[in-house]
């Protein structure tokens, strides 16, 4: 078919200003991925959105909720076969392995002369730079508490909650009374129970890792596993169910009460909030100090991009996260403890006794640990060797053993 | 019965059937579809076994041969899920079966009602793996499930019992939800396969003067054989390939006390980003069903039929 | 003597009698609590002293289910999914199953379990090829493409349920038919597969449940926007920090109903329907 010159540069100009339409309208949409699924956080999640969208109004966001066990999976999935989001929600604990998988697009560059940095100190960052890259901006933080049942306190003829874990040990064995079905401790021993394994581990001054190497403390770590397995095997303050255990049990043991205390972070206090009346009930206070350190985690959580097509527009929405309103509406929808300093002014927080114990826990509280295999060590290795000294089927030496030899695999 | 009426209606279909291309072409139509959706994904798979694949590690991939399958000898969680697989597949199996061919007989004698109760008896197979488990956590839940709570009201326990949480229990447990989910896989093709024997080899062997049990050996058994077997070497591969409801329940725990191949390749694959290892584990289950299906098939002489 | 054979048979209706209903009981029984649960408040569920029957009645969890996940358009895409599924199977498979039973052919026994040895690769591990696959035909997040995937696995489920029904089916039934004058593909069409519908009928609600229930393929290949299915958005629900018993309990009960439903109409073909033994002739 022959083309004259008037058709050709019909034919041109219409596919310039299509191919041109085309990159304005893709850069006008993004997705983002995303773990929220409570009805609160999602109220949280709309509520961005739709402030986002006032403010910008060219860009179109659209979200897709994945279920959070899945996640990983997902994202891992998407990175090898194709399919990547604009956009992700991360959290300290998979950082690690998203950037070494080339998940996450480093913005350095962009935060630099970001106006909104001011209100995130270097602090914010750690969690989310490696090798002093940042690729995610923070938005909310899951600071580490302890909920306690101030009204067994009181009938125990408790003061107030333990603030070291010798303490600790005595008060649970004055809050447990197995003929009224009363625990001190809700443990988790299914899944999750890693976190607080390594917690001990590390209050009973055993690093997990230093300079990128394994850098387990043996004759330490075994005398943590033993003082926080003993709670269940010796002592027996703690539930009988522990050993499978995972988030929803040792929070239906707290809310049901069933156990006087629980350790677990500023996440869950809307769930407590509604089983529970606050100060009367149930209060808050930082976790109790090991003999050789105060272990609580801050973790940051954020946002991050993870390609680069429409990287304006990805920008726009994950550092809109940070800008106050932003974080302010994520506090109202969820009680987020939120990453930005200008939201930490907000008298929802200040005004609110119980929030009193996490930023207390914000002097001392340390990041996560964060290395590559970070969550596979702690899910496959660390949890099912803890799990065994729980049901008497190995020592505390062994377990410890066995978590060594997985963390120097892990790390190999 | 006349059929060569039809003939002209479906004439050309009917002429190709004549003709000895006739067994290809209704094999055609299925073996395209799985040779080209599953195929390739299947042989991709089974590759990547041989190959160093950790997403966190992106420049170790390459070649490395059957260093994956070296690694697994020596790991002893996967002895341990090895050992866990079999017991679990081989008791669930076995009670699936039982309960099923009960379940089958008595729908089979067709008594009033059996309608309601065979909607009711399949009920089970119709949740799926994630809310099965979901429910039966909540069941057997040692502060919130109702089983424990009626348990005791019945005085067979003094309290709640952690039915998942016991390393002596937590298999049997989940066996138990397992049978429970699964029977009516059996029952209703043992069902649909009973309806298949005519009532004249009863009748028959009734006037010979066999009793029931003689009957159910050497006409009922037989007759099913084929059926059984297919029952059996399919839920046999979805017990060993699926992991969902020991996700749900125990997540392997306690300390690996419910650990098996299925989610053991799972994890490995999605939390450990290991996906060589997690390949030649699944490797290994392949080949373990292939053994299996070939042992079965040729023990039962199905194929000779 | 008849008197005996009458009670003999009474006593064999009160024993099935007991059977049936121990049976239903122990099936139906943990679906009654899970329907009680969904019309609880949270607070009813996670409470010290159990609840039997609830002492407050709420619909709350079966409209936050419908709403919050759009479960109407999970249902529908879910629906779509399975029927495209069943029709594909049923369509080629049955062709399929029929050869494996009637013909002997080289290489038979081989592609007979190469047909079964497709299903033996967890699915874990294909996940990401299959991904691979449909979308360089375009079929990510699409219905049909979902539909295909799992097609490709159920489908030797479904030829080797039914090749076992076949197999049932005498022989001489077609041999009679072909010395009538009847072409292999009518004998087929008319004389075995009426034969074989129980079986039909089994396999053909098999595949449509497993494609019904499936969540693992359908989170991976299908986003929020497109073609998700009902067992997605339910798991969306079990979020990080909360199960919401009721909710998951009011999911469950919502997905039961259409296959419940649907077995309900064709129960009587495989429960009551023909028996062999009609085949006089």
């Amino acid at each position: 078919m022959q083309l004259n010159r008037r058709e050709l540069l019909a034919g041109a100009t219409a596919m310039a200003l299509a191919s041109q339409m085309g990159t304005a309208r893709a850069a006008g949409a993004i997705n983002y991925w995303h773990h929220f699924a409570s009805q609160s956080e999602m109220e949280g999640l709309a509520k961005i959105i739709a402030l986002f969208q006032a403010k910008y109004p060219g860009t179109k966001v659209t979200q897709e909720g994945i279920p959070n066990s899945e996640y990983m999976a997902k994202v891992s999935s998407a990175v090898v076969a194709g399919g990547k989001p604009d956009t992700g929600m991360v959290i300290t604990e998979r950082f690690a392995d998203l950037v070494a998988m080339n998940g996450l697009v480093d913005l350095s560059a962009r935060v630099k002369t970001w106006p909104g940095k001011s209100n995130f100190p270097d602090n914010r960052w750690k969690g989310l730079s490696q090798d002093d890259k940042i690729y995610a901006v923070p938005a909310f933080a899951f600071v580490d508490w302890m909920y306690y049942r101030a009204d067994y306190f009181e009938q125990a003829g408790l003061s107030g909650p333990p603030k070291n874990f010798d303490v600790f040990v005595q008060a649970a064995r004055k809050l447990t009374d197995p003929s009224k079905g009363r625990y001190a401790f809700s443990m988790r021993g299914g899944a999750g129970a890693f976190k607080y394994v390594i917690d001990v581990m590390e209050a009973f001054g055993s690093p997990i890792v230093k300079d990128g190497k394994p850098a387990i403390d043996r004759a330490a770590a075994i005398e943590a596993v033993t003082f926080y397995s003993d709670l269940f095997v010796k002592e027996k303050v703690v539930p009988p169910s522990a050993p499978n255990d995972s988030y929803r049990q040792i929070m239906e043991a707290f809310r049901t009460g069933q156990t006087a205390m629980v350790w677990h972070h500023t996440g869950s206090l809307s769930e407590i909030s509604g089983a529970l009346k606050q100060g009367t009930q149930f209060q808050t206070a930082p976790m109790p100090a090991g003999p050789k350190a105060q272990i609580a985690r801050v973790a940051y959580a954020g946002n991050g991009v993870m390609k680069e097509d429409n990287i304006e527009a990805a920008w726009q929405w994950v550092s809109f996260w940070g800008e106050p309103e932003a974080a302010i509406a994520l506090l109202e929808a969820t009680g987020y403890f939120p990453a930005s300093t200008a939201a930490l002014q907000d008298p929802r927080l200040t005004s609110n006794k119980i929030y009193d114990a996490a930023v207390k826990t914000l002097d001392f509280g340390r990041l996560p640990n964060t290395f590559v295999g970070a969550a596979g060590w702690s899910e496959n290795v660390v949890n099912p060797a803890f799990q065994s000294v729980l049901t008497g089927q190995s020592k505390p030496a062994d377990a410890v053993d066995r978590m060594i030899k997985g963390l120097d695999a892990a790390m190999r | 019965m006349d059929t060569g009426s039809h003939l002209p209606k479906i004439g050309m279909i009917a002429e190709l059937s004549e003709t000895r291309y006739w067994i290809y072409l209704l094999l055609l139509p299925s073996l395209v579809i799985i040779l080209l959706v599953i195929a390739y994904p299947t042989i991709y798979g089974m590759a990547i076994s041989f190959r160093e694949m950790r997403l966190t590690r992106p420049g170790l991939t390459g070649w490395v041969g059957f260093k994956h399958y070296l690694v697994m000898i020596d790991d002893p969680v996967f002895w341990v899920a090895l050992k866990n697989t079999v017991l679990w597949v081989t008791f669930a199996v076995v009670l699936e079966l039982g309960l099923g061919f009960i379940a089958a007989t008595a729908l089979n004698r067709n008594v009033p009602g059996t309608g309601i109760f065979a909607v009711l008896i399949l009920v089970p197979y119709f949740l799926p793996n994630v809310v099965a488990g979901h429910m039966w956590a909540l069941l057997l839940d040692p502060r919130l499930g109702v089983i424990n709570d009626i348990l005791v009201r019945i005085g067979i326990l003094s309290s709640y019992k952690a039915w998942f949480a016991d390393p002596n229990t937590a298999l049997a447990a989940t066996i138990f939800v397992e049978a429970w989910h699964g029977f009516p896989f059996f029952a209703l093709l043992l069902l649909a396969g009973l309806k298949g024997i005519p009532q004249d080899l009863y009748k028959a062997a009734a006037v010979d003067g066999a009793g029931p049990i003689a009957q159910f050996r050497l006409i009922t058994v037989p007759m099913l054989k084929s059926v059984i077997a297919a029952a059996v070497i399919l839920r046999v591969i979805s017990l060993v390939n699926s992991p969902d409801l020991l996700l749900i329940l125990t997540g392997g725990g306690p300390g690996d006390a419910t650990q098996v191949l299925s989610l053991y390749a799972f994890q490995t694959a999605y939390k450990d980003f290991n996906f060589g290892y997690a390949s030649a584990l699944s490797v290994v289950m392949f080949v373990i069903l292939m053994v299996f299906a070939y042992a079965y098939i040729r023990l039962s002489k199905i194929g000779q039929e | 003597m008849a008197a005996t054979r009458r009670s003999r048979r009474m006593a064999a209706d009160i024993l099935t009698y007991f059977v049936l209903v121990s049976m239903s009981l122990f099936c139906i029984g943990p679906i009654v609590w899970m329907f009680l649960t969904s019309l609880k408040l949270e607070a009813d569920i996670v409470t010290q002293t159990m609840q039997y029957i609830p002492s407050r009645i709420t619909f709350q969890n079966y409209v936050a289910i419908w709403t919050q996940s759009s479960f109407p358009v999970l249902i529908g895409n879910s629906f779509i999914v399975t029927l495209i599924t069943v029709v594909v199977c049923l369509a080629t498979g049955t062709l399929a199953a029929y050869a494996f039973s009637r013909y002997t052919f080289r290489g038979r026994n081989t592609l007979m379990l190469g047909y079964l040895v497709v299903r033996m690769f967890p699915a874990v591990m294909m996940i990401i090829p299959l991904y691979v696959v449909l979308r360089s035909v375009g079929l990510i997040d699409s219905r049909i493409g979902l539909a295909l995937a799992y097609t490709s696995f159920l489908l030797p489920l479904f030829v080797w349920m039914l090749k076992g029904f076949f197999d049932a089916a005498p022989k001489e039934l077609e041999s009679a038919a072909r010395i009538d004058g009847s072409t292999r593909f009518g004998a087929m069409l008319w004389i075995v597969i009426p034969l074989a519908r129980n079986g039909l009928v089994a396999s053909s609600v098999f595949i449509a449940i497993a494609a019904w229930n499936e969540f693992l393929f359908a989170l991976m290949l299908t986003t929020g926007q497109g073609s998700r299915t009902w067992p997605v958005g339910l798991q969306l629900m079990v979020g990080e920090f909360q199960l919401p018993w009721g909710v998951l309990a009011a999911g469950g009960i919502l997905s039961i109903l259409p296959v419940m439903l649907m077995f309900a109409l064709v129960q009587r073909v495989m429960v009551q329907g023909l028996t062999a033994g009609a085949i006089k002739g």
